[in-house]
């Protein structure tokens, strides 16, 4: 079975995925790169210059300064709202939560600041800020640092949302994410962090950017259609990799950001196996697994064969021990199983 | 002495009050409806004298008060009442109460209370990064001075250095709780030390003083020397909005705060002063009528945004 603790830190990097990029390092490089390109990118966080928390702007200090990688106190009001007066004022702000969870504390300066300005101006200011956000359970990090809290920010109008899955769509979403006008979430799951993923020639390229918008098809299938994202798209490539030999053949798409969403793949996708699953560790009520099952539904109700489904946090805070914090998460488990019952019905 | 900079400020708090009263008898009448207008009557020396003190490239963040400092600023009292009507001549083309004009520095916020004042923060840290002497002022309340926004962003600005003036305009009231049941220190501006930030209490019913007050601040600011609080002590005349009969308040309690009136200590100084005559005074109270006839004019016929523009300018 296919565990989520295989992502959880510790151990050796097996030989084969040493000359991988590990996922935190990609988007390190994506920032470096975009902070050499543009005078105007800076960084903003707790303990960024100092001890970065996970690593992610690990030795940035060492080549832009502390001008530019500014450790700063624990206000995330005064730093949302800073990253945001200070992209009008034609800065291009970054900002790292130590947790995801905590932009809870800034949520006004979020989604009535930095999304509704341009809006209430008539267009006449421009927000470029990039919040990037440590997301996700699996690590035993308690109820307040293990949420995936996306489907509260998609739900703003005027916040784009990214989720990357591998090492190459790290890098070339947060080069988006860094270039775009716009207020950017970039969600980064944990457990994620230290995985390394095969990467194609373009990921040395620093034009090589991935736009915002476009799914991508993880696994070509003609039975049914898993729509995933962050660590649910491997657990859903392990789920098929494994229904295959049932002869069940599986379709895995990464939406791979949130907003904008690339509805066109996935309709086009459930059109062609006529069965739909959303899995996410989102909490199920209002989340967006169930936005996804409501866009197939309105635009493709007579391809569907079989009645949508959906896996997520069914409502609970995410537990603290990890037996608890198993038996509310999806996983590879959970989504064969599912996709049995669906292809079986 | 510099009797135009006088004489201008009298007109510029004569505009503040004749632009507003037009407002709030558009909505008395009903010819505007939505939110009550929100009026800086008894307030105008504060936007005034502040604002005088700035230059082109710096920045002011508004209140939901906020008409007093677009006038200030020098806006076109057209475009203001135009947006007040929602109309799409107005500067937000009808999105926001809040005027906004980038171009002469004023963002108006405020729909949150203390929402503007982080974000002024990071203007602030916009125009330190950029090397420039340019400088951003938060207006705020007494109300928004209980907010954790404007601490952390205090705190920020001591920590960072940041070219930033805090500037509350204490009116005695947040809506209907007077500021002394909330606020426990001596004055707001007695919390500036627990931040590491110079402050000044100012009689913020005379423009000369404010003015006084914020060109120290600015002066510092431009010099490198970080942000100031000051708090401008005033009066609220015409209630948190315009519909409030305040009847919170006694009748000699509101009598009093009438004598503060600022235009009328102005007229009254000037006056004395020999700077100013009464026909003097006639035709810049004529000049400003005029003014706000034309504005009314110019909103009333101005056409209401297009349906389909409330689909324009959510992305950039």
């Amino acid at each position: 079975m296919f565990d989520r603790r295989l992502f959880r830190p510790g151990g050796p990097v097996p030989q084969r995925e040493r000359e991988w990029p590990s996922f935190r390092g990609a988007i390190n490089e994506a920032m470096r790169e975009e902070m050499r390109r543009d005078p105007a990118v800076f960084q903003m966080g707790e303990d960024i210059a100092g001890a970065s928390p996970f690593g992610v702007t690990a030795r940035l200090v060492t080549e832009f300064g502390t001008e530019r990688v500014r450790d700063t106190p624990c206000s995330e009001v005064a730093v949302v709202g800073a990253a945001v007066g200070a992209a009008m004022g034609g800065m291009r702000p970054i900002v790292e939560f130590q947790f995801g969870d905590f932009l809870s504390v800034a949520i006004d300066q979020l989604t009535h600041q930095a999304a509704m300005l341009r809006y209430l101006t008539g267009g006449q200011v421009k927000v470029p800020i990039v919040i990037r956000l440590p997301c996700g359970g699996g690590q035993g990090a308690g109820s307040q640092h293990s949420q995936s809290l996306y489907s509260w920010f998609a739900h703003a109008p005027g916040i784009k949302v990214a989720l990357p899955a591998t090492s190459m769509d790290a890098k070339g979403l947060m080069k988006s994410a860094i270039r775009d006008d716009n207020p950017v979430l970039f969600f980064e799951h944990k457990a994620l962090y230290r995985t390394r993923w095969p990467a194609p020639a373009e990921f040395r390229d620093p034009n090589h950017v991935i736009p915002f918008g476009r799914a991508a098809v993880r696994r070509i299938g003609d039975d049914l259609t898993v729509v995933a994202t962050l660590t649910m798209v491997h657990h859903a490539l392990a789920a098929a990799e494994a229904l295959a030999k049932e002869g069940v053949s599986v379709e895995v798409i990464d939406p791979r950001t949130l907003v904008p969403l690339d509805t066109e793949t996935i309709i086009q996708s459930v059109r062609k196996t006529g069965r739909l699953l959303a899995v996410d560790e989102a909490y199920l009520t209002c989340g967006i697994q169930g936005e996804v099952i409501a866009l197939v539904t309105e635009h493709a109700f007579q391809a569907l064969k079989v009645a949508p489904r959906r896996l997520g946090n069914p409502g609970v805070p995410v537990p603290f021990a990890p037996p608890l914090e198993d038996a509310v998460l999806p996983d590879q488990e959970r989504i064969t199983s599912a996709i049995r019952d669906m292809v079986s019905a | 002495m510099n009797v135009a900079m006088h004489l201008g400020l009298l007109r510029t708090m004569l505009l503040i009050r004749r632009l507003e009263t037009a407002w709030a008898d558009a909505y008395f009448q009903e010819e505007i409806g939505g939110i009550p207008p929100a009026l800086s009557t008894g307030q105008e020396a504060v936007s005034a004298g502040a604002c005088a003190a700035l230059e082109p490239g710096d920045y002011v963040f508004t209140t939901h008060r906020g008409q007093a400092p677009q006038v200030a600023r020098g806006l076109d009292p057209k475009r203001i009442m135009a947006e007040l009507y929602c109309r799409r001549t107005g500067y937000n083309k009808g999105k926001s109460y809040h005027v906004t004009d980038v171009t002469r520095g004023v963002i108006g916020m405020g729909g949150i209370v203390a929402g503007q004042v982080p974000v002024a923060g990071g203007m602030a840290l916009a125009q330190k990064l950029g090397r420039s002497d340019r400088v951003s002022m938060a207006f705020f309340g007494d109300g928004a001075s209980n907010e954790g926004a404007v601490h952390e962003t205090a705190n920020l600005a001591a920590m960072w250095t940041l070219p930033l003036i805090l500037l509350c305009e204490n009116n005695g009231y947040c809506v209907t709780q007077p500021v002394a049941v909330a606020v426990k220190a001596v004055s707001i501006a007695d919390r500036a030390a627990g931040y590491g930030l110079p402050a000044a209490v100012v009689d913020g019913n005379d423009p000369l003083v404010v003015y006084d007050a914020v060109a120290a601040a600015v002066a510092r600011a431009r010099a490198g020397g970080g942000a100031t609080l000051i708090e401008a002590k005033t009066v609220r005349l015409g209630g948190h909005l315009a519909h409030d009969p305040q009847s919170y308040r006694s009748k000699e309690e509101l009598a009093a705060a009438w004598e503060q009136c600022p235009i009328k200590r102005m007229r009254e100084r000037l006056l004395a002063e020999g700077l100013l005559t009464a026909e003097g005074y006639a035709r810049m109270e004529a000049a400003v009528e005029g003014e706000v006839a034309a504005a009314v004019e110019f909103a009333r016929q101005s056409p209401f945004p297009e349906p389909r523009e409330a689909f324009d300018d959510l992305w950039a």
